[in-house]
C-alpha cells in the first residue's frame, strides 16, 4: 500500500466521533498549557500518562499529538501579549510581536501567527507523510550498533546545543543517565542503584521524574524569585489580518516551514535555532515598510519564526516515528507513552501498527485545522487566562503536579522522591542547566543500553563491532563533531578578536 | 578567607561529582553472570558512572576558574533578583507536610490546605479567596479523578461524606 492510501485509512480511524473529541481535548488542553506560563506540552503529556491507561492507543496518541501541536500555538500567544520574555523557543516572536502589539496591533500578531502556524504545520505534516516512509525504508536495515549511535548523537548534541555550556549540558545528560539506571536491570534481573528501597526496584517513574524537574522545579524556581508586579498583558479583542498583512506574511510562512521542518527533525536541532534563523532571514530580506518597522513591530518576524516553531514540531515527529528517538523533551515523554503501551517507535511500528501510526498522523492535520478555529476568534480568552494571578497559578500547578504523581502508584513515598526531583530541577533552573538532556538521558539511556549490549554480544565482546557499520561509524563521528564543535569555537573566540555581544 | 571561592554553584557540580562516584561504587557489587555472552549489568553503569565524574571534575573546575550558568529566564521570573530563601523554604515545607499527612487528612482536606498554603505563601493578597478556591479544587479534583476517572486518591475522614 502506498502511504498516501494508508494516510486515508488514517483519517478514516481519526475521524470517529470519539478520537475527534480526543483530538479536541488535546488541542484545547495543549493550547490552555502553552498559554500558561509554568507548565508546557511535555509535562502535561506526562501527567496524563497514568490516566491514560484505560483508553486505547490511538486515542490516546491522538489526544498527545494535539497537546503537542497545541502547546506551539498557545506559546506564541503568550510572547505577543506578554510583555516579558518567555521560553527560548517562543523569544524570537515576542521580539517583534509584543512592540506590534503595544502598538495596537495584537490582532495581526496574533492572526499571521496562528495562520502561519497552520499553514506550516500542514505543510510540515504532509512533509512527515513523505519523509517517513522513506526514512523507515533506510532504518530497516539498522542493527544494534546503529541505534546505539543514534542515541549517542542524540545525547551529545542535545547537552551541547541547548547550553550555552557544553558541561553544564553533559552534566543534565548524566543526572538523566544515572536516574534511568535505577531499578533491575532488564536483561539480568539484578537490582541496581536502589539503595535497598523496595519502591526503587521497578525504577523511577518517568511520571515522577518529568513532573517534578518541570513542574515542581519550575514552581521552587519561582517562589525563589517571583516578580511580584502583576503581568501586563495587551488587551485584544477580534483577531484578524488584512491584505497588505496577507502579502507580506505568506513568503516568511514558507521560509520559516523550510527552515523549521529539517531542524526539527535533527537531534538536537530543536524549535530555537530555526526560529532565530527565520528571524534573521526575514530581517535582512526586509524591503520598504518592513525595513522600516523592523526591529518596532515588524510582522514578518512573527509570521517567520513562528513558521519554523510548528514546522520543527512535525519534524521532531520524523526520527520519533521512524527510529524511536527523541530530540525534544516532549518528544521524549511521547516515547515514554508509546513504551507505556508495549510500543516501540521504529520500523516496526509502522509495520505491525500502521493504523495507530497513520491515525496520529491524520490526526495532526485535523488538529490543526481545530487549532486554527480555537485561536483566531478565542483569543480574547486566553488573553485572560494569561491574566491569572500568579499564586493561584502556581499552587494549582503543584496540586496537580502532586495528583498526577500520587496517581502512578498510589503511594507517597513518590511524593517524597517528587520532591527531591523538584530541588534538582530548582537547582538546574537556577545555574542554567538544560533541562531536555536530563529527561532525554532518562528515557532513552535503558534503550541505549540494550542496544550496546546486544551490539557487543554479536560482535563477541569486540569493540570495534560499534564502528563496523558505515553508518553507525558516521552517526558516532557527528556525535563526536557536536560535542567538540563549541569546544573549538570557544578556542578560537579566546584567540581571535573579542565575540560580539549576544542578543539578550 | 574561605568563603572567597565558595559559589553556590559549586553545590550543585560536586553532586554530580559525588553521583558518579556513588554510581561506581554502588554497582560494584551487581555481580556480572560469568556464563552471559558480551558484558552483564555492571558495563554500562561504570561507563555512566566514570563519565559523570570526568564531567562533574570538569564542572568543579568551570565554576572554580569563575564560569557560570545563567538562571534560566522566564515569564514569571526576575532572573535578577537574589533568592527569596523565605518563599523557598515556606512551599518546601508546605509541600512536605502535605505528603506526610496526605494518608491521614485525605485528598480533599489535604490538597485544599496545599493549595491555600502556597497561594498565600506566593503572596495571595485575598485569603478567603484563596481559601475557597481550595476548597472547590479539592472537591472537585477528588470528584471527577475519583468518581469519575477511577483514580485511586486517600479518602480520609471525609471518607462517606464526599
Amino acid at each position: 500500500m502506498t502511504s498516501f492510501q494508508l494516510l486515508l485509512d488514517g483519517f478514516a480511524a481519526a475521524l470517529t466521533p470519539v478520537n475527534l473529541l480526543y483530538a479536541l481535548i488535546g488541542v484545547t488542553l495543549g493550547t490552555l498549557v502553552g498559554v500558561l506560563p509554568g507548565i508546557g506540552p511535555a509535562m502535561t503529556v506526562a501527567l496524563l500518562l497514568p490516566i491514560t491507561f484505560t483508553v486505547p492507543p490511538a486515542s490516546a496518541f491522538i489526544m498527545f499529538a494535539g497537546i503537542y501541536y497545541g502547546g506551539m500555538y498557545g506559546g506564541s500567544t503568550t510572547s505577543i501579549l506578554l510583555n516579558t520574555p518567555g521560553e527560548s523557543a517562543s523569544m524570537i516572536t515576542a521580539l517583534e510581536g509584543n512592540k506590534m502589539a503595544r502598538r495596537g496591533r495584537a490582532p495581526q500578531a496574533l492572526a499571521t501567527a496562528a495562520i502561519g502556524s497552520f499553514v506550516a504545520g500542514t505543510i510540515a505534516t504532509a512533509l512527515l507523510v513523505v519523509a517517513a516512509p522513506a526514512v523507515v525504508a533506510f532504518a530497516i536495515s539498522f542493527g544494534p550498533e546503529d541505534y546505539f549511535a543514534l542515541a549517542v548523537l542524540a545525547f551529545t548534541a542535545v547537552s551541547s546545543v541547548l547550553s550555552r555550556s557544553v558541561v553544564r549540558g553533559l552534566a543534565s545528560l548524566g543526572l538523566g543517565l544515572v536516574i534511568g539506571l535505577v531499578g533491575i536491570d532488564q536483561q539480568t534481573g539484578q537490582a541496581r542503584l536502589t539503595l535497598g528501597i523496595p519502591q526503587l526496584l521497578d525504577g523511577i517513574d518517568v511520571v515522577i521524574v518529568a513532573v517534578g524537574l518541570f513542574a515542581l522545579g519550575e514552581a521552587l524556581y519561582v517562589a525563589s524569585r517571583l516578580r511580584h508586579t502583576p503581568p501586563e498583558v495587551v488587551p485584544v479583542g477580534w483577531t484578524w489580518m488584512g491584505g497588505s498583512d496577507w502579502r507580506r506574511s505568506w513568503r516568511p510562512w514558507l521560509r520559516g516551514t523550510a527552515l523549521g521542518f529539517p531542524f526539527g527533525a535533527l537531534p538536537g536541532g530543536g524549535a530555537e535555532i530555526p526560529t532565530f534563523l527565520s528571524y534573521a532571514a526575514e530581517k535582512r530580506l526586509a524591503r520598504g515598510v518592513a525595513r522600516e518597522e523592523y526591529g518596532k513591530g515588524a510582522i514578518e518576524g512573527v509570521a517567520g519564526p513562528e513558521a519554523a516553531n510548528n514546522a520543527s514540531a512535525a519534524g521532531t515527529l520524523v526520527p520519533l516515528l521512524t527510529l524511536g528517538l527523541p530530540t525534544s523533551a516532549t518528544a521524549a515523554i511521547l516515547l515514554a507513552a508509546f513504551q507505556q503501551y508495549g510500543l516501540q517507535p521504529g520500523p516496526q511500528l509502522f509495520d505491525h501498527n500502521p493504523a495507530l501510526v497513520w491515525g496520529m498522523i491524520a490526526s495532526l492535520f485535523i488538529g490543526n485545522a481545530m487549532l486554527l478555529v480555537l485561536n483566531l476568534p478565542l483569543a480574547p480568552v486566553w488573553a485572560r487566562v494569561l491574566r491569572i494571578p500568579r499564586p493561584y497559578l502556581y499552587a494549582g500547578i503543584v496540586l496537580f503536579a502532586a495528583l498526577g504523581v500520587y496517581a502512578v502508584n498510589g503511594t507517597v513515598v513518590d511524593l517524597f522522591i517528587l520532591y527531591v526531583l523538584g530541588l534538582l530541577g530548582f537547582a538546574m533552573r537556577r545555574f542554567g542547566l538544560p533541562v531536555a538532556p536530563a529527561v532525554i538521558g532518562m528515557i532513552l539511556g535503558p534503550m541505549a543500553e540494550i542496544q550496546l549490549r546486544r551490539a557487543l554480544a554479536i560482535g563477541a565482546g569486540d569493540v570495534s563491532v560499534l564502528v563496523r557499520s558505515p553508518v553507525a561509524a558516521v552517526l558516532l563521528a557527528l556525535a563526536a563533531l557536536a560535542l567538540l564543535t563549541p569546544l573549538a569555537r570557544k578556542l578560537l573566540a579566546r584567540r581571535g578578536p573579542a565575540p560580539s555581544q549576544r542578543e539578550e | 578567607m574561605i568563603r572567597t571561592w565558595w559559589r553556590p554553584e559549586l553545590g550543585l557540580a560536586v553532586v554530580v561529582l559525588v553521583l558518579g562516584v556513588l554510581v561506581v561504587v554502588g554497582t560494584l557489587d551487581v555481580s556480572a553472570a560469568a556464563s552471559q555472552l558480551g558484558i552483564g549489568p555492571r558495563f554500562f553503569p561504570s561507563l555512566v558512572g566514570g563519565a559523570m565524574v570526568l564531567i562533574g571534575l570538569l564542572y568543579v573546575i568551570d565554576v572554580l576558574r569563575g564560569g557560570h550558568g545563567d538562571p534560566e529566564e522566564s515569564e514569571d521570573v526576575d532572573a535578577g533578583a537574589p533568592t527569596d530563601w523565605r518563599s523557598l523554604l515556606l512551599v518546601s515545607g508546605i509541600f512536605l507536610a502535605f505528603a506526610a499527612l496526605l494518608n491521614v487528612l485525605g485528598w480533599v482536606i489535604g490538597s485544599s490546605l496545599l493549595f491555600f498554603g502556597l497561594s498565600v505563601a506566593l503572596g495571595a493578597e485575598h485569603k478567603l479567596r484563596a481559601a475557597g478556591i481550595a476548597v472547590v479544587l479539592g472537591v472537585a479534583t477528588y470528584l471527577l479523578f475519583v468518581e469519575g476517572l477511577g483514580v485511586t486518591l486517600p479518602a480520609g475522614p471525609l471518607g462517606g461524606v464526599v
